[in-house]
């Protein structure tokens, strides 16, 4: 589809709406940008693929910027990828510097959006021409890969695993299908409910449930108790801001937002990891104010916040170039896409240069939206952060439910799909597992089966796996070296804990 | 062509669909042991205090979200059939729903509080119903 077809003043429309509703979702603690694009889902469902799209990229955008606001003048983290930006911007807002924080926060967004959108559209199209090449056997290898990476640098390696191949085993219920080569035999489903889940669990309602009605929960297991609202907002009565802050930046602009980028790219890492790795690399080689990091440096947001709106950019390379998701909102992207008709994956960029087209147009405007709504509304935006979570929580739960519903056309099961993941997706938090692995695990398991047992159908043997080409066993390398990295980690940060531990006694 | 080895697999196509499954089930079963002995004095450390729920955990708000919830999409559906394909379900569910909620998770149920919670409970179904079913053609219930 030629790009002019899919863009009209209406796309432009939606990516704004999208930005705005983004923002408010990131401002308001416990709301995540996964979240607004899993509750805002059903809105999508009767546009059409350009202006769905848009809206989608605008929600994206928006909410993982929005998230600095209560970070600065609340000290929480409106989304996780606004972790780092605490540390110095809640401590400006306290020398009533908020407005300045904000402003700097903003601006940092901004430049690492557009750095990884630059890397985005020029990395992309040859990484998918590369991957066309790829058979089944690389392709189930590049799925190992993306599996053991989100271990290796996840919360543990074991934990991450373990959640990624639960993901994979939940995802296998149903019947092996016939379009893909399958038998069409079901298999994992009890007798009685054989007629429901015989195409295993809709995508959507599993992403909706993990992600809003699990949120929803883990407040209500808390009693919803109202954190914003003792706090007094702290704007603006100290420096104002300038654009000279950025003088001296450039190093701390580029490092950050390229840790964003290459953050992004390794699928199932959110932001919160992209966010603490480019404030500590700039607290390490910062000399001008080394001693200034966690009482309010203008350097530390602009770390923080470049390398979390680089992210967008560096995730949407892997979903697009080799369908495989590069954080949970990502993930839920993809479901939006498949709805949408259109499957991601090598053949994307190639086959939908229109649709591929629309697509950095929409994250390029939104970007701009967001530097606009957030610098000229910023006081608005920071009132919404007051919002009290009563009113808010059961709006919330209300379009969880209009999503799963609407879904295909009001099936009752994938509502209680929805519900049962919620439950699911509550219990994994309990048990501290991971959900990144799990939801990634659940949405490539159906391909890493395919590529997996085809590629034993046509060759017969093991070894195929090691054998069959140079990059089959480039990527053996990859993946031994994420686990070895891992282990390392992991044996460090041991070593670390009990150092720590003998310094206290 | 060398000899047949360990590794040679021959796929029967009729249970072919047990392959994976039955390879990632294993996995998952290895995994999970291996967590838990990994996790073993955490565990230990659970088990001695006696199984139960948490006490820290807000047992009316989660329990009563997951109740209210459940009831909400069977009102949703039941109403829905009656007046099919316009949305009514939705909205008439949606409101009593929101308010419940509302009044579930406040802690200070004061009359000025209550009055938001309704004005909310209205208004917001009402935005819902006329961006997504008559804005959007949405199907709702």
């Amino acid at each position: 589809m030629d790009v002019l077809a899919l863009i009209s003043p209406a796309f432009f429309g939606l990516v704004a709406a999208g930005t705005v509703i983004g923002i408010f979702f990131g401002a308001i603690p416990g709301l995540t940008a996964t979240m607004a694009v899993a509750v805002c889902l059903p809105l999508t469902y009767s546009m059409g693929l350009g202006t769905g799209l848009a809206f989608l990229l605008g929600l994206y955008v928006g909410g993982i910027s929005g998230g600095l606001v209560p970070a600065v003048l609340l000290n929480i983290p409106g989304t996780p990828s606004s972790i780092a930006t605490t540390f110095d911007g809640y401590p400006m807002a306290r020398r009533g510097e908020g407005e300045r924080a904000l402003k700097i926060g903003i601006c940092a967004s901004l430049f690492g959006g557009l750095f990884s959108l630059v890397v985005l559209y020029l990395f992309a199209p040859p990484l998918a021409d590369f991957a066309i090449k790829f058979s089944f056997v690389e392709k189930f290898l590049i799925i190992l890969l993306a599996l053991t990476l989100l271990a290796a640098l996840g919360s543990g390696m074991l934990t991450g695993l373990f959640s990624g191949v639960l993901g994979m085993f939940v995802s296998l219920v149903g019947v092996y299908d016939i379009n893909n080569g399958g038998n069409g035999d079901i298999r994992l489903v009890p007798g009685f409910l054989e007629t429901w889940l015989e195409s295993g669990f809709s995508l959507l309602p599993v992403l909706i449930g993990v992600f809003g009605l699990t949120a929803v929960l883990i407040e209500a297991e808390h009693g919803v108790r109202e954190d914003a609202a003792t706090k007094k907002l702290l704007l603006a009565s100290g420096k104002p801001f300038r654009l000279s802050v950025f003088r001296g930046q450039w190093v701390n602009l580029l490092r950050s937002s390229a840790i964003g980028t290459f953050v992004g790219l390794l699928p199932g890492i959110g932001g919160s990891a992209a966010s603490i790795l480019a404030y500590s690399q700039e607290k390490t080689f910062n000399r001008k104010e080394p001693d200034a990091f966690g009482k309010g440096a203008p350097s530390g947001i602009i770390a923080s916040e470049s390398a979390n709106n680089g992210l967008t950019g560096g995730a949407l390379i892997p979903l697009l170039s080799l369908g495989i998701p590069g954080d949970a909102t990502t993930a839920i992207l993809i479901g939006a896409f498949t709805l949408q008709g259109i499957q991601v994956g090598p053949l994307f960029i190639g086959d939908n240069p229109g649709v591929w087209q629309a697509i950095v147009i929409a994250m390029l405007f939104a970007n701009l939206c967001m530097v606009l709504v957030m610098l000229f509304a910023i006081r608005p935006i920071a009132r919404v952060v007051m919002v009290p979570k009563y009113l808010l929580l059961p709006i919330i739960l209300m379009m969880c439910v209009v999503g799963a519903y609407t879904i295909n056309s009001g099936v009752m099961f994938d509502v209680w799909t929805m519900l049962a993941f919620g439950v699911f997706g509550w219990l994994i938090y309990k048990l501290r597992l991971d959900m990144a692995p799990f939801v990634i695990g659940f949405i490539l398991g159906p391909s890493a089966e395919v590529y997996f047992v085809k590629s034993l159908e046509s060759f017969g043997t093991l070894t195929i796996f090691f054998t069959k080409s140079w990059i089959a066993m480039l990527l053996w390398v990859l993946i031994l070296a994420s686990v070895t990295a891992s282990v390392a980690i992991a044996r460090a940060g041991a070593r670390r804990a009990r150092m720590a531990a003998a310094a206290e006694a | 062509m060398s000899a047949p080895s360990l590794l040679d697999v021959t796929i029967d196509f009729s249970t072919s669909h047990l392959v994976f499954p039955t390879i990632v089930g294993t996995l998952l079963v290895l995994m999970g042991a291996v967590l838990a002995v990994a996790r073993r004095h955490e565990i230990r450390a659970a088990l001695a205090g006696g199984i139960g729920w948490p006490t820290d955990m807000d047992g009316l708000r989660f329990f009563g979200t997951l109740v209210l919830t459940a009831v909400y999409f069977l009102a949703m559906n039941e109403i829905g059939w009656r007046w099919p394909n316009r949305g009514f379900g939705f909205l008439s569910a949606s409101m009593p729903f929101l308010f419940a909620m509302s009044v579930l998770y406040l802690h200070e149920r004061s009359r000025r509080h209550l009055m938001l919670a309704a004005v909310v409970a209205v208004l917001a179904p009402l935005v819902a119903w006329l961006v997504l079913f008559r804005l959007f053609d949405v199907s709702l219930p």
